[in-house]
């Protein structure tokens, strides 16, 4: 029955009311002439009941010799009909269709489902240079080819799935495990220093150690051998060298800092340029590019609402800052502090890891125009560097004959 | 009346709806609130406490409280309200 109101509703009815007595004699006249009516009600003095608009329309004359009155007309019909006059506003209605229309079969962003934030960073980039750009319409997707291009372009994906959903392109992507096993490499190695030091700890799991706690070693020198004496047999067995060994070493730095010093400082006037950007075209519009001598320049894309989302064209505001540059005097605080943080910087860089400072000696002079730093220091660090003993291959049979 | 007969068993050996073989009413109720009448020929009577119903042999009257005519057209009639009492006399 709902639907039934709804497309009455919806084609436009009329209620009409009859007075006096004998309505059955109308109710059966209107029956027989095929009016289909509803909501037959009977009050004190009237009867009233819904027919639709179109069947009134037909038999209007009939109404008129029964004295039938016609109290109301309801229905989407009839609103339609007060509306034929305004021109501007139906006009404006079928614009807004047209464009709701238009817009709902465009897909408007991507939303990607795992990895990270570089992977998705390097995923939009990826599609924007296969020629997939966004909004575009739906029919133009083919999530296939998009599932291939990122397989071909990115190894590490162990599943790629992209769907449309709405006004959405999903894409979602599960990558390939990033810490695969550990393969244990059995080879025979052999520790050697990376750096002349002192030796000042050795920790050797596996391997023959050669040098003991006191002694100075260079660079390349073997620290523990991966040949190992069997206990009961006179052979030599080759085993893989695990171990830390940890030696002090040395470390001299010297550096200079400017006692005064050219820094950018701004006037605050600025100079606003607009350029229309055509695919990667830019036309200046608005502005003057020579008016500063030294600037700083802010640049802000501004998309055009319509246009920039079908078009490669937008504007772009560039703002120039004027600067200049004065002399300013650094004073020696603040220049040793520099000189002390490039010093440790430096020293992270040089060092292992795990490595700890036992003392440090730094120095501070000065001439007319730079502070001066020497710096010694000393580190206790891992020293230790694998390296695998391949063994002299045999001489061949036929060689030896030959000779 | 003897054709309408033939016809209605025609209609029941052939399992085809009796209503739409012959010219026997079909009547069926939603409990007590709402009587569908197919096959009418016309309403006789109709106030807030009974409302009469012709078919082609008989006269169907429907009585009770608050009814209204929820739907009527040359087929079928919707009488809604609570039906206290139905009965069906054979034309004379």
């Amino acid at each position: 029955m709902l639907i039934f109101r709804i497309l009455n509703f919806l084609r436009g009815y009329v209620v009409i009311k009859i007075l006096g007595s004998n309505y059955e004699k109308t109710l059966n006249l209107l029956s027989r002439r095929n009016i289909s009516i509803w909501d037959v009600e009977k009050k004190d003095d009237y009867l009233s009941f819904k027919l639709a608009y179109d069947d009134y329309r037909k038999n209007t004359e009939l109404f008129e010799e029964n004295k039938m009155q016609l109290t109301k007309k309801t229905g989407i019909a009839f609103k339609l009909h007060k509306i034929k006059s305004r021109k501007g506003f139906l006009l404006g209605a079928f614009i807004l269709i047209v464009c709701l229309y238009v817009y709902s079969t465009l897909i408007w962003s991507i939303e990607l489902v795992g990895g990270n934030e570089k992977i998705k960073k390097e995923i939009k980039e990826t599609l924007s240079s296969n020629e997939i750009k966004l909004p575009t319409n739906e029919n133009y997707i083919n999530e296939k080819h998009i599932e291939t291009i990122l397989y071909k372009n990115f190894k590490n994906f162990n599943f790629v799935e992209a769907y449309i959903e709405g006004s959405k392109l999903i894409i979602f992507i599960k990558e390939k495990n990033p810490f695969p096993e550990q393969i244990i490499d059995k080879s025979p190695t052999s520790i050697i220093s990376t750096k002349n030091a002192v030796i000042n700890k050795v920790i050797a799991k596996s391997g023959q150690p050669v040098i003991q706690e006191g002694d100075v070693v260079y660079e390349g020198q073997t620290l523990v051998m991966g040949i190992i004496k069997n206990k009961n047999l006179e052979e030599y067995t080759m085993v893989p060298s695990i171990g830390k060994v940890y030696g002090k070493t040395y470390y001299s730095f010297q550096f200079k800092e400017e006692k005064q010093r050219d820094i950018a400082m701004s006037t605050n006037k600025k100079e606003n340029l607009y350029y229309l950007k055509i695919n990667d075209k830019k036309l200046k519009i608005i502005g003057d590019t020579n008016r500063f001598k030294n600037y700083n320049c802010k640049v802000n894309a501004i998309n055009i609402p319509i246009i920039s989302n079908f078009t490669d064209i937008s504007l772009e505001k560039n703002i120039y800052y004027e600067e200049k540059y004065e002399k300013v005097k650094i004073d020696e605080n603040t220049a040793q502090n520099k000189m002390k943080i490039n010093v440790f910087d430096d020293l992270k860089s040089m060092c292992s890891p795990d490595s700890r400072v036992i003392t440090s000696s730094l120095n501070f002079t000065e001439d007319e125009k730079y502070y001066y730093l020497n710096a010694q220091i000393e580190v206790i660090e891992d020293i230790g560097k694998e390296i695998k003993i391949y063994p002299s291959a045999l001489p061949k049979i036929e060689d030896i004959k030959e000779e | 009346m003897k054709f309408n007969n033939i016809r209605s068993k025609l209609a029941d050996d052939l399992e085809l709806p009796n209503n739409a073989a012959s010219d026997n009413f079909d009547l069926r109720m939603h409990g007590n609130k709402k009587v569908i009448i197919e096959n009418h020929t016309g309403i006789f009577i109709y106030e807030n406490d009974v409302v009469g119903i012709n078919t082609k042999d008989q006269s169907i009257l429907i009585k009770g409280k608050n009814f209204k005519i929820e739907e009527i057209n040359d087929y079928k009639v919707i009488v809604k309200g609570a039906v206290n009492e139905i009965l069906i006399n054979k034309k004379e």
